[in-house]
């Protein structure tokens, strides 16, 4: 803190200086002469020069230097009077000198923020590393841990912690990332692998994409029982459509996994679910998007099939939103439409009629 | 505390150019050098401490302090340092900063170079060039100040959007801001004739320096813009006419009509009013397009700022600013001196010409920029006015500018014989001629436009040398007489024939390029191939990269020239940025000769067979990098005429007493 008030003085003190050692050369130095006319003189010089050089011709020197002798003739008769010192008086000076800084001061003091140390990240860092760890939120330990890992490039330990707090702290892409160091340096371990597809998944909003399945794979390769690897791949399955492959693979897992096991519940109950049916579409999950939202965004898919048609799913999609949003009329116009431009492909229209037949939101 | 004395010095920097503005006020009413001394004081010292400012805002940026606000929404941990430097000026309150020191630094060299100037003028200017100052000033510490501080800062910061995380766009600002603000200086000179009543010779050579150095400043930063937009948006192309680009061209085109009347006004002292007019004009399109791009009324990459508070702002500054000038303007011009005349055929004609055509041209962007906005806020329907619009009127009005041009330099001053001028073109219209015949002869497809357009940088480029070739007597006069006329040649000369050589090299590669330019687009699997202009880009492999703060798929692409050689691995990126979740393309660019093979990975879909594939994107783009290399010529022209001595004299030496002899001391050692 003193150091930032030592700055402010010695930052005052050298403009306060400075402007008065301007002011007191320009009084030493006396009035100033206007400055013009040496500036036509050497405009006079240069026309000599050039000519003396040929690169201009007889007469033209001859115009060029009348045409600027009458323009140093009436410049020296233009020029006001000179400008002289007058006896500024040495108060005045000083004051205006010191009124800037005590003027800046004032200032800063109302809309600045006196005495708030720089917060350098690796400063930051330093006092997190020193908390005990229970006092961190995910962020912040994910913070850490990346330093850590810095330090330590060789244990895998650190990455799949880092892993776990980018995960909490909501960051999936990150965590994958850490896991992929994880499993650069421990590339046998089939936890690693189950973790890294979560992430993956994760970071696709819960779909099991061909990069996260390929991560499941990894992780059987290596532990055929790995079960979080099973449930996801056959939940992959099951929303492809091989809804009977999938259920037998989550039969099987069931199977295997211990009595004692809490995910048996959550199995079961899944098992249950796909069992009883084509799923329902899911009510909206985020109590925030409203009816406008969704009819505006079911507009705008309608503008977009409207100017590209090309796009099956898009067409069944759209005639499931207004199926769900109880429009009957336009669901029908929308079926009518796709059904024509599907009328080949069975599967499509399957899918289409499907998607007419979803039950209307309350 | 680094960062609190970088707020301090902020305010201090503003109270000094309040300072700076009424010591130089009063030092202009009573005549008092002391005064006046104070208000160049002030402004050398508020440069400096803008300079600290500034200073401490880059350390908070490398320390990646998140506790200001500015840091905190700009930039991240993991950002490589050249970046976090660079995000100084990325973001809309550190450009602000950027744009007052620029501003401030013009100012100090106005107060400590400007000896030749009289001392009413230059107090005039000093207290102008002062108020831009304190209005930038205040609304950068009230309004948009980079210092503010977070209570409770963020883990980490959100980062600069990638797509300004790169080399030229670090470099652009900082030569665009230089040019945007240099003209300030130009239109406080402007103010101070106007107060003064005075637009003489000595003025317009005050003027010059000036504009030529934020000029050639300006046209580095487009171009620096331009290339930017060519290898790191991935569309092929390097101009779209885009409200942005009009922004900074049309100051451009200003101070490019003020460089050229200038000189009639420091030759003849001629048109004195036309000069000041377009000193006026030229800062004022630098802070309407300060205004367009911080304003949200744009929507761009450089729309960091959607904020309308910040945007009225800006247009009360543009209207203050200007409205003031330009009044003043209306009530001191008419009683100006006339100055020399000229006959309908010279030099200054040629010149004024120039200047219509240029002034001409702002107006066509002005409109096709603006028409839009207006069109949105009354109708409500928003249109954009693109390419075509531009290519019926300013391509036109460039083409007569650009056809005369040669036989500007060539006429005499005051009267001149436009016969005589044209007889000495007589090369350079048989060489573009040849060039016309020769393109309709061989490039396919075939092109009208093609052909004019390359007749015309022939022309330019021939026509150019022309003038040097007259002024040292080739082949007229023996060679020793050549030599020593060559060695004699003002910079100034050079500088002017750099430059207009230079915009005919772009001219070749602008037409060159978008009339021959071919495009291939293709889904590609590992080991399949397009083609392109006869080139053969076959894609190896893509894999994945880790970079410092993005993934990224890189692929590598073989890329066979028509004779079947290799021509040159390529590794094309798309890049996928986790801090902020963006994704950009990384192009690879392939020299051949003056032209690029430019190519793009596209993103990676599912092909028939199950399979990973990616859209592939091949361009010819023949003769592109002369696009770059004309302007860059240019540029180097402005910077040779600059060093030019005359200027030098003008700028940066003690005027000698009235009582010295006529002809001015010259400096020691150097040539005449």
């Amino acid at each position: 803190m003193i150091v930032f008030w030592i700055a402010v003085g010695v930052m005052s003190a050298a403009v306060a200086g400075f402007i008065l050692r301007r002011a007191a050369r320009a009084a030493a130095a006396g009035g100033d002469a206007d400055s013009t006319l040496p500036l036509y003189q050497r405009q006079l010089s240069e026309i000599e020069d050039l000519a003396d050089r040929g690169l201009i011709a007889a007469d033209e020197r001859r115009s060029a230097h009348a045409e600027a002798a009458r323009r140093l003739l009436s410049a020296a008769e233009s020029a006001g009077p000179a400008w002289t010192v007058s006896a500024t008086s040495r108060p005045v000076l000083v004051g205006l000198a010191v009124i800037g800084p005590v003027a800046a001061l004032g200032l800063y003091l109302g809309f600045g923020s006196p005495g708030y140390g720089d917060q350098p990240y690796a400063q930051r860092l330093d006092q997190w590393r020193a908390a005990p760890p229970t006092q961190l939120d995910a962020p912040r330990m994910a913070a850490v841990l990346r330093s850590v890992t810095a330090e330590r490039p060789a244990n895998p330990e650190p990455y799949r912690f880092l892993a776990i707090a980018e995960m909490a702290s909501g960051d999936a892409p990150a965590a994958a990332r850490a896991l992929r160091e994880a499993l650069r340096l421990a590339p046998e371990r089939a936890d690693l692998w189950e973790s890294l597809g979560e992430a993956l998944m994760m970071a696709a909003e819960g779909e099991v994409t061909p990069q996260a399945a390929a991560a499941f794979q990894r992780a059987l390769e290596r532990d055929p029982k790995a079960a979080t690897a099973r449930f996801h791949l056959a939940r992959g399955q099951i929303e492809a459509g091989e809804i009977e492959a999938g259920l037998a693979q989550w039969r099987a897992l069931l199977a295997d996994l211990p009595a004692a096991d809490p995910r048996r519940a959550v199995l079961q109950a899944a098992i249950t679910d796909v069992a009883a049916g084509p799923r329902q579409p899911a009510p909206p999950a985020d109590p925030a998007i409203g009816a406008p939202e969704i009819a505006a965004m079911v507009e705008g898919l309608a503008a977009r099939l409207a100017a590209d048609p090309d796009d099956a799913q898009g067409w069944v999609r759209l005639v499931r939103s207004y199926a769900v949003m109880g429009d009957a009329a336009r669901r029908d116009a929308a079926l009518t439409q796709a059904k024509a431009r599907y009328a080949d492909n069975p599967q499509i229209l399957r899918e289409l009629a499907q998607a007419a037949a979803a039950e209307p939101m309350r | 505390m680094i960062v609190e004395i970088g707020a301090f010095a902020l305010i201090l920097s503003l109270i000094l150019s309040v300072l700076q503005t009424g010591a130089s006020a009063l030092a202009r009413v009573r005549r008092a050098p002391v005064l006046a001394a104070v208000g160049e004081g002030a402004a050398i010292a508020a440069f400096f401490a803008l300079a600290v400012s500034f200073a401490a805002l880059i350390y908070a940026f490398v320390v990646s302090d998140f506790s200001v606000a500015n840091v905190a929404t700009n930039s991240h941990s993991a950002k490589p340092l050249l970046y976090r430097v660079g995000g100084a000026w990325g973001s809309h309150e550190g450009s602000m900063l950027m744009w007052c020191l620029a501003l401030t630094g013009f100012g100090a060299l106005l107060a400590g170079y400007g000896r030749g100037l009289s001392a009413g003028l230059k107090a005039v200017a000093v207290a102008t060039q002062g108020s831009l100052g304190i209005a930038f000033l205040a609304y950068t510490v009230f309004a948009s100040n980079p210092f503010w501080r977070l209570t409770d800062p963020p883990v980490e910061g959100r980062s600069l959007n990638p797509l300004l995380q790169d080399p030229a766009l670090i470099l652009h600002p900082p030569f665009l801001y230089v040019g945007y603000v240099g003209l300030s200086v130009v239109f406080s000179l402007a103010i101070a004739a106007l107060v003064e009543g005075r637009a003489d010779a000595a003025w317009a050579r005050w003027v010059r320096p000036w504009t030529l150095a934020a000029w050639s400043a300006l046209t580095v930063g487009i171009t620096l813009g331009a290339f930017w937009a060519y290898y790191e948006l991935g569309w092929g192309g390097w101009w779209f006419w885009d409200p942005v680009e009009n922004a900074s061209f049309m100051p451009w085109l200003i101070a490019t009509a003020l460089l050229h009347s200038a000189v009639v006004t420091e030759r003849r002292g001629a048109l004195p009013g036309w000069t000041i007019f377009l000193a006026l004009g030229g800062y004022t399109f630098s802070m309407l397009g300060a205004f367009l791009v911080r304003s949200g009324v744009l929507t761009s990459v450089h729309a960091f700022a959607v904020d309308p508070t910040r945007g009225v702002l800006l247009l009360t500054i543009l209207g203050v600013t200007a409205g003031l000038g330009f009044a003043l303007f209306a009530w001191r011009a008419p009683a100006m001196a006339r100055g020399g005349l000229f006959a309908p055929i010279s030099r200054e004609s040629a010149l004024v010409l120039n200047n219509i055509l240029l002034a001409a041209a702002t107006a066509t962007v002005l409109l096709g920029t603006l028409y839009p906005l207006i069109r949105e806020a009354i109708a409500g329907e928003a249109i954009s006015v693109g390419p075509p619009y531009f290519n019926l009127t300013f391509t036109p009005l460039m083409f007569i500018l650009l056809l005369l041009l040669p036989a500007g330099p060539l006429l005499a001053w005051k009267r001149a014989d436009a016969g005589v001028a044209l007889q000495r073109l007589w090369i350079a219209a048989l060489l573009a001629a040849v060039a016309a015949v020769a393109t309709l002869a061989l490039a396919q497809p075939r092109s009208l436009f093609g052909a004019a357009g390359l007749a015309l940088g022939v022309w330019l480029i021939v026509g150019s040398a022309t003038e040097v070739a007259e002024r040292i007597r080739l082949f007229r006069a023996p060679r020793g007489e050549v030599l020593r006329r060559l060695g004699g040649l003002p910079r100034g000369t050079w500088g002017m024939t750099l430059a207009h050589a230079g915009l005919g090299i772009f001219v070749l590669g602008a037409v060159f390029e978008t009339t021959w330019k071919a495009e291939t687009s293709e889904v590609l699997a590992i080991g399949q191939r397009l083609e392109v202009a006869g080139y053969v880009v076959a894609l190896e492999d893509v894999a994945p990269v880790q970079g410092p703060n993005y993934e990224a798929e890189q692929a590598t692409l073989r890329a066979f020239a028509p004779d079947g050689t290799l021509a040159c691995m390529a590794r094309p990126e798309r890049r996928l940025y986790s801090a902020g979740g963006q994704t950009t393309s990384e192009v690879a660019i392939c020299t051949r000769g003056l032209s690029h093979l430019y190519m793009v990975l596209g993103e990676r879909r599912v092909g028939a067979d199950g399979g990973p594939v990616w859209l592939v994107t091949g361009y010819w783009n023949p003769w592109a990098l002369l696009i770059f290399l004309g302007p860059g010529l240019m540029a180097l022209g402005g910077v040779v005429s600059l060093s030019d001595r005359r200027l030098r004299l003008a700028a940066g030496r003690r005027a000698a007493q009235p009582a010295a002899p006529e002809r001015a001391p010259e400096p020691a050692g150097e040539p005449a």
